[in-house]
């Protein structure tokens, strides 16, 4: 008798837990799948990857990403403190990577004798990495995958 | 079946994955491809699917799956650039917890308002739905009937609504998200000069002198518009660029002239350079006395809270906001005197020589400007008071409509302007600039949708604010969400969000690619293709018309929008929607369904499937049996040829980078009201403001008054929200893209080291930011890319599980009906 | 009115110059050394006290620009909560020039008076040819200031980042670089860099 209302008890508690966590909040993982009217603890600053590793590139006209911290790196009117790493002229003395020829093409596609003003802003298109985990995962496939499947296939 | 998120991920994955991208590829050692077979890609062009800039992307797909994306060197817009989240379009389709089917809250086998999401078939979720317009059509009337839209719907999913909503169930409750974003500045366009959209294009950007960005951060939400501009900066340094904001961003990092104003005291700054040009003698009296005459509007207006609220029953013309009387330019001269450099200086914190240098950029005559707005002007509770302040100024100096001097307004979503304001999908609006008070517009309307005189209401519905208001408040049972995420992106979601949601009486269908938090608040979500997956149109913010290809299919039975819409139609007979007395009189509509009478009337299904490109798929066609997107389009176009906003021919789109309309005889116009460029003016006239009776813009005097609500005792900071580079809007596409996701990976509140002292907390802090609404919790950043004033604070608002629309207010400009999400009191609390 | 003024200093350098009539020998001693320890001791608190932040920052100049620009840099705020504050990086440690920079600062004074950076368009109009100013001492001194906290002799190049690591070998040990060849702008905003070496 005992194990039995012990049981109803664990089982109605079983569903009640069931029943909250299926409905609001589960949905969103980018909710951290907290029910809306309630606060989740946010989540802490993460830290940016600092490692310098050269990052892979999901296909080869991604921008690569910053491998490095940028913190307060100035880039304005004034300064720009991405190019004096990476400026043709300067990789000999920083062993920085050049920015890509591109960088020097106007809108019309001249090149230049300098980085192109339209690519001054480094950020605009390349950003820091943290080590932030990822809440949702994604499923696109890189380019080299699908063609050495149709390799295979037609092999 | 219970659904967790789970195995959402697992039913979705299995739907997604075409192959097993477990390892990757960098450790895999591989040959050099040389067989061309294996290396090919199909290259087409696409507008990107974010903000309002309309950046050309090209689009790789192989084996139905997108591989690559990068800017189009052909497209005059951004000639082969993308910002970061346009580079990373690529993965936006891609993310694991994609919906892939309709999901019905049930219990016990039945719909539930609080059962769990259940997989069901698109016929049961049709039935539900359908079950439910018809007990609401019934018992209420197509009052009870509600549909928010959006600024991202293709050109023609937002027609299909607007005549599904308006001549179908007969209701205008069908506003778009494009409320929250630019309403203000479609009524400062239509009160001005009578007719919606910029005179200019970006072209003018490499032609000016100066820029003036009041309140807009070009460098992180229009970064493509802002290398044009940092090109025209950097290789001509006689180029000065002016930023105002209420707290120093990266905009900054390209001003000449920076400016930090007090919140709401940007409607002072405008009214003196306004007055500095009168009393500098510098106004263009041969531009004015030709173009141009004045009015005064009316003040006191209210803040557009309901209407009970006291800042609305102290309001005396809270019920005529929009009302305004013609005056003189002695009498505005009159009215601009208070705006000395005394009482500028003490509203804005702006000093008088910082004042002055702006101010001298629009008074000389030889410096062509250009000026640029979005959310800072357009979310304020006198937004469109700002929209009249600025062009008062261009005005005065004639500097507007010629190349390089442009009063802009930018726009945040890609087809803002192209489906919103164009197709007109506002609660009040009707295709190419009509509205549904005006007789003859509805009855213009009513002919080229072949539907009996009568059909559409002659009362505005209601607006996006107002929709959550009659939600909350049981008067609309039944409402329908499309591509946007309106709880996360409205104010005041605890108190008028929320409640309207889950309100019993209410059935709530989103449909969606992601699970968004207003998915979660609904009772039906269903699954929605995306971008490229369907054929679609945008039209970006300097009235650029483009068009794509479906390039991929969509995963699981995930269906478009306006499949959605259409298909839903066939549900009903249109004897359960229109009223019998208008059936008695137009007899030749009864036995159809309201399919029928919408779609198949000859001109949506007048184009076969074998004027589709072989070389591309097209899902809806192929299932409706001809080619839906071209008849909609060739419909549609008729509203606008020959009213100052003709649009080309479906096919030309596909063979351009897009076109900026009026497009007549194939030309499209670069400058509007522009005697040289556009076909509309005047023989013989330099400028002419032809869509105003009188063909005369229009100078408002309007004042400042104050914000609806201003820091005090109990709640110390001003709050301001808004977005960043990384993500887009509510971040449900960008959040799912790792890379972008781990560059922003959480929402922050920016705010000075020395207040954060203060309140006893440091960079990395909980806090908890609470209004008299509802509170949030969040991090202290008192580094990186905001600097902050003291007593200001800045929010982001893209992360889910951030809500910060619980803090922010639901004031709207009474005349827009649009939000000011950039200023309420907030108090910062440690945790 | 000069020939008075002058026999009344004649008079009181024969005073100074007599030998004292009524203290004694170890009075004067004792009580010199006490009384020079007492106006050192004085004067170096007075200096010292020209050397805090909260002395730096009572002139607006300095509150609204240099010292809002630290803030949110590591000079500012770290892991370690070592900070550095102005003197420590912009006032030499050993006395002599140490008092040599005091005078310098005396036109800064003068500056701040006569209101030559008082708004911000100014302060930046100033600006590179102040920061070119600390650059050159820096540069001459072999970055000293850095160094006082800084020295590559005691850096473990395993706890820096890769990137970090390679550069302060290759400059510091290898070369000839010094600190602020490479890390100009580290605590404030850079001026208009054009022309300046490695920047251009």
């Amino acid at each position: 008798m005992r194990l039995f209302t012990i049981l109803t008890c664990l089982t109605a508690f079983f569903l009640l837990a069931l029943q909250s966590v299926a409905s609001e909040g589960e949905l969103d993982a980018l909710r951290a799948n907290v029910p809306l009217l309630q606060e989740p603890t946010p989540e802490p600053l993460y830290q940016v990857e600092d490692r310098s590793r050269r990052p892979v590139r999901e296909y080869p006209m991604q921008p690569p990403t910053i491998p490095h911290r940028i913190d307060n790196y100035q880039v304005d009117l004034n300064a720009n403190r991405c190019m004096a790493c990476h400026a043709r002229s300067r990789i000999g003395e920083t062993q920085a990577i050049m920015v890509s020829v591109t960088h020097y093409m106007d809108r019309e596609g001249n090149f230049l004798g300098d980085l192109s003003p339209r690519r001054y802003f480094c950020m605009q298109c390349h950003v820091p990495q943290t080590d932030a985990p990822s809440r949702v995962g994604n499923t696109f496939v890189d380019m080299s995958d699908l063609i050495r499947e149709s390799r295979q296939r037609s092999e | 079946m219970k659904l967790t998120r789970r195995d959402f991920i697992k039913s979705s994955a299995v739907a997604t994955a075409t192959t097993a991208a477990g390892m990757s590829t960098a450790v895999q050692a591989q040959n050099i491809v040389t067989d061309a077979q294996h290396t090919q890609l199909q290259w087409s062009k696409a507008p990107c699917r974010f903000c309002g800039v309309g950046c050309g992307v090209n689009v790789a797909v192989r084996d139905n799956r997108v591989v690559a994306t990068h800017g189009d060197m052909q497209s005059p817009v951004n000639r082969g650039i993308n910002c970061i989240k346009g580079y990373f379009l690529s993965k936006i389709m891609y993310g694991e917890d994609r919906l892939t089917q309709p999901l019905l809250r049930k219990t016990n086998g039945e719909y539930d308002k609080n059962g769990e999401f259940t997989p069901v078939s698109w016929d049961e979720a049709f039935d539900v739905m359908a079950e439910k317009y018809k007990a609401a059509l019934r018992e209420k009337g197509p009052g009870a009937i509600g549909m928010f839209g959006s600024g991202q719907w293709t050109i023609w999913e937002g027609y299909v609504a607007n005549k599904l909503m308006k001549a179908g169930f007969r209701s205008n409750n069908l506003d778009p998200n494009a409320r929250h974003c630019m309403a203000s500045a479609v009524f400062g366009f239509m009160r001005t000069f009578g007719s919606d959209e910029p005179m200019g294009c970006y072209e003018d950007i490499e032609a000016a002198d100066a820029f003036v960005l009041w309140g807009a951060n070009m460098a992180e939400m229009h970064p493509i518009l802002w290398t044009r501009i940092t090109d025209r900066r950097l290789s001509h340094p006689h180029v000065r660029v002016s930023v105002l904001s209420t707290f120093e961003h990266r905009s900054f990092e390209l001003a000449d002239q920076p400016i930090i104003f007090t919140p709401q005291a940007d409607l002072a700054i405008l009214n003196y350079i306004a007055r500095y040009i009168i009393e500098n003698d510098r106004v263009n009296w041969d531009f004015v006395n030709e173009n141009v005459r004045f009015m005064e509007g009316n003040v006191d207006i209210g803040y557009g809270l309901r209407p009970e609220h006291r800042l609305e029953l102290a309001a005396h013309n809270a019920r005529d906001s929009a009302g305004a009387r013609d005056i003189d330019f002695e009498r505005f001269r009159e009215f601009l005197q208070q705006y000395d450099a005394d009482m500028v200086t003490e509203i804005s914190g702006v000093p008088k020589r910082q004042l002055d240098a702006l101010a001298e950029l629009y008074a000389d005559p030889d410096t062509k400007v250009m000026s640029f707005w979005t959310m800072g002007f357009n979310q304020h509770t006198r937004g469109v008071w700002a929209n009249h302040m600025i062009y008062n100024i261009h005005l005065l100096t004639g500097k507007i409509s010629t190349p390089g001097n442009s009063p802009f307004s930018l726009t945040g979503q890609p087809s803002a302007c192209g489906t919103a304001r164009e197709v007109g999908t506002f609660s009040h609006r009707l295709p190419a600039d009509m509205v549904v008070t005006n007789d003859h517009h509805r009855r213009y309307a009513e002919e080229i949708w072949r539907v009996p005189e009568g059909t559409i209401q002659s009362q505005p519905g209601a607006h996006a604010v107002l929709q959550n208001r009659m939600l909350k408040d049981g008067d609309i049972n039944v409402y329908w969400v499309q591509c946007n995420n309106n709880v996360q992106a409205a104010a005041n979601l605890v108190e008028e969000t929320y409640p309207g949601y889950r309100n019993p009486d209410n059935f709530i269908i989103v449909s969606e690619a992601y699970p968004t938090v207003t998915a979660e608040l609904a009772d039906l979500i269903l699954p929605a293709a995306m971008w490229v997956e369907k054929e679609g149109a945008y039209g970006n913010a300097e009235r650029r018309t483009q068009f794509w290809q479906q390039m991929v299919t969509a995963p699981g039975e995930a269906r478009s929008d306006m499949w959605q819409m259409m298909e839903f139609s066939k549900r009903f007979d249109i004897e359960e929607v229109w009223p019998e007395a208008m059936l008695d009189a137009n007899p030749e509509y009864r036995g159809k369904t309201l399919y029928e009478v919408l779609f198949r009337n000859g001109q949506v299904d007048a184009y076969g499937l074998d004027e589709l490109n072989p070389d591309f798929g097209n899902d809806e066609s192929h299932h409706f049996g001809y080619y839906v997107q071209k008849g909609l389009f060739e419909e549609y176009a008729r509203f606008g040829r020959g009213k100052g906003k003709d649009l080309d021919s479906f096919d030309s789109y596909h063979q351009s980078r897009g076109k900026l309309w009026p497009v007549v005889d194939g030309q499209e116009t670069r400058w509007r009201y522009n005697g040289d460029y556009d076909p509309y003016v005047e023989e013989g006239r330099k400028i002419h403001f032809y869509a105003q009776a009188d063909g005369r813009a229009i100078i408002y005097a309007v004042p400042y008054e104050p914000p609806a609500e201003a820091p005090s005792e109990d709640y110390p900071l001003w709050l301001v929200t808004g977005r960043v580079l990384e993500h887009w809007h509510s971040g449900s596409m960008t959040r799912r893209v790792p890379e972008l996701h781990r560059a922003y990976p959480q929402a922050v509140v920016y705010m000075h080291p020395e207040d954060a002292r203060e309140l006893g907390v440091r960079r990395g802090s909980e806090v908890r930011i609470a209004s008299p609404r509802g509170d949030m919790h969040t991090r202290v950043e008192t580094r990186g890319r905001n600097r902050m004033p003291r007593g200001v604070v800045y929010v982001p608002w893209f992360d889910a599980s951030q809500l910060i629309n619980k803090v922010t207010l639901d004031a709207t400009d009474p005349i827009s009906k649009q939000t000011d999400f950039k200023k309420c009191a907030c108090r910062i609390e440690a945790v | 009115m000069f020939k008075r003024i002058g026999s009344f200093l004649g008079a009181l350098w024969r005073v100074f110059r007599s030998p004292s009539g009524y203290f004694s020998l170890g009075f004067l001693t004792v009580g010199g050394f006490i009384g020079g320890v007492l106006f050192w001791g004085g004067f170096n608190t007075a200096v010292e006290a020209t050397n805090t932040e909260q002395f730096c920052i009572s002139c607006h100049e300095m509150e609204a620009n240099v010292y809002q620009e630290i803030l949110p840099t590591i000079h500012y705020t770290n892991r370690s909560g070592v900070r550095a504050v102005c003197s420590d990086c912009h006032v030499p440690h050993n006395w002599t020039d140490k008092m040599a920079r005091k005078m310098q600062a005396s036109k800064e004074v003068w500056g701040h008076i006569f209101g030559i950076i008082d708004t911000r368009e100014k302060f930046l109009d100033h600006r590179l040819e102040m920061a070119s100013r600390e650059w050159r001492r820096l540069e001459a001194n072999d970055s000293l200031e850095c160094r006082n906290c800084h020295d590559e002799q005691y850096m473990d190049f395993t706890r820096q980042s890769p990137r970090a690591a390679a550069a302060h070998q290759r400059g510091l040990v290898e070369g000839d670089a010094t600190c602020i060849t490479c890390h100009k702008g580290i605590a404030h905003e850079l001026p208009d860099m054009a022309g300046v070496h490695g920047w251009e």
